[in-house]
């Protein structure tokens, strides 16, 4: 009777398992809608196929680096040539006019006056202190987090690839961009204690139908996804929505930082691999470089 | 200054509020007022992340060499389109038309990476109409 139950159980879980929706693949976020609509698209929610097509013109022409600017602060900023760059050259696949999706206006709520303050000291302190010490620069330059990489997952400037690995008690997601891997439970476990903070928060995931959930909070209090703060809970959905197609959305709610939540959508599409290590720590000879012009600009300064 | 700190690094979500270029800021690595254009021989390329470097002599007007060491972007992007170790040999002429470190080393970023007859290194990224635009399963 036992071994019969066993059996039993042991095929209600394969069936569980087979039952899950396969997001399993390599798949490229590379897009060229923006977070938020531009101003001259404002109250235009969707682009036509031609009006689609047009705009993908455009951008290409508009971003494309090889074009010299003759503001030489603007052109040492565009770094090196187009080649280096991959941002894609489609417009997502929803032909929505920015990734955001609601609030219908297609741009991130504003603000609330605590965490506008908090951005305007953070932004002035890092004006006078950025050169001081590997501390004072960005997360993204420390080699700790890249700022799309997520959680949430954007659309950046290079390497816009994710891999997807899945079995029925956890999902890892691998995201070329510093190699970071996101582990996710799935087997209906807490999040951890609100006093353990991560840099890329605590997440935990279900599955609604045959959308994968993925609730994500504890984010660390030195983290910021464009003004959130400690109170971050993200939620992000993933749905195959064709052996092709992932559409990844998700909702950034946090009432201390943003007057409401909001919501953006990408249609991700499948890409040759393989991922590619990011030994973002190995060649990062930029951080000495920045450094040491700031004590050389220092010395003479003295002088 | 463990609130200073926390302050400083918060500023990620702050950065990424910005279009993004580079890994990092390339305008405080490289100054504006220091423009420099440079033809010389590579003698290695360094395939690294964040930013590969091309290493070339630049031979001076009194015979003397001098290396510098230029900054490209992710070796990961090159290798998605098809370009290999062996695809910038050393011995390759090229020019080099950018901006001096802030340190005033002999380092220098690529912003214009050409071959001396004006072609350009490594052709074929995403969104120039060249093959390589063909590379996904998409």
């Amino acid at each position: 009777m036992r071994s019969a139950c066993l059996i039993v159980i042991l095929a209600l879980t394969a069936i569980a398992a087979c039952a899950q929706s396969d997001l399993q693949g390599i798949w490229s976020n590379a897009t060229i809608t923006p977070l938020e609509r531009p101003s001259d698209l404002a109250g235009k929610p969707t682009f036509t196929a031609e009006e689609a097509a047009a705009y993908e013109k455009q951008v290409a022409e508009r971003s494309n680096v090889d074009h010299r600017s003759a503001n030489a602060e603007a052109d040492v900023s565009s770094a090196y040539n187009q080649f280096w760059y991959d941002r894609g050259t489609k417009t997502v696949g929803t032909r929505r006019t920015s990734l955001i999706v609601d609030p219908p206006d297609g741009h991130i709520p504003a603000l609330t006056p605590e965490a506008q303050k908090r951005v305007q000291e953070t932004r002035a302190w890092m004006q006078e202190h950025s050169t001081d010490g590997p501390e004072g620069r960005s997360l993204g330059e420390r080699c700790i987090l890249w700022a799309t990489a997520g959680p949430p997952m954007m659309p950046g400037p290079y390497n816009n690839n994710f891999q997807i690995v899945q079995t029925r008690n956890q999902v890892v997601i691998l995201n070329e961009m510093i190699h970071n891997a996101r582990i996710i439970p799935l087997d209906g476990s807490p999040h951890l204690a609100s006093n353990i903070r991560q840099w890329m928060g605590d997440s935990r995931g279900h599955w609604d139908g045959n959308t994968l959930v993925v609730d994500t909070t504890n984010f660390s209090d030195e983290y910021s996804f464009r003004g959130s703060d400690r109170n971050l809970h993200l939620t992000e959905r993933f749905t195959r929505v064709s052996p092709d197609t992932l559409l990844y959305e998700f909702t950034v709610d946090d009432p201390t930082a943003f007057t409401k939540p909001w919501t953006a959508q990408i249609a991700v599409t499948t890409t040759k691999g393989p991922i590619f290590e990011y030994a973002c720590h190995e060649g990062n000879y930029a951080m000495t470089d920045i450094l040491a012009g700031a004590r050389a600009a220092e010395k003479k300064s003295l002088k | 200054m463990r609130t200073k700190l926390a302050i400083a690094i918060a500023a990620v979500g702050l950065i990424s509020a910005a279009p993004m270029w580079a890994h990092h800021a390339f305008a405080a690595e490289f100054d504006s007022s220091k423009p420099i254009k440079l033809q010389g021989t590579v003698t290695k390329m360094e395939w690294i992340n964040p930013h590969a470097w091309i290493h070339i002599d630049v031979k001076n007007a009194d015979g003397t060499v001098t290396s510098w060491m230029v900054e490209g972007g992710s070796p990961n992007t090159l290798l998605r389109n098809g370009f290999t170790k062996a695809s910038l040999p050393p011995g390759t002429e090229i020019v080099v038309d950018g901006y001096q470190s802030k340190d005033e080393s002999n380092k220098m970023n690529g912003r214009d990476i050409t071959f001396p007859d004006g072609r350009k290194l490594f052709v074929g990224s995403a969104g120039q109409g060249s093959p390589p635009d063909s590379k996904s399963d998409k």
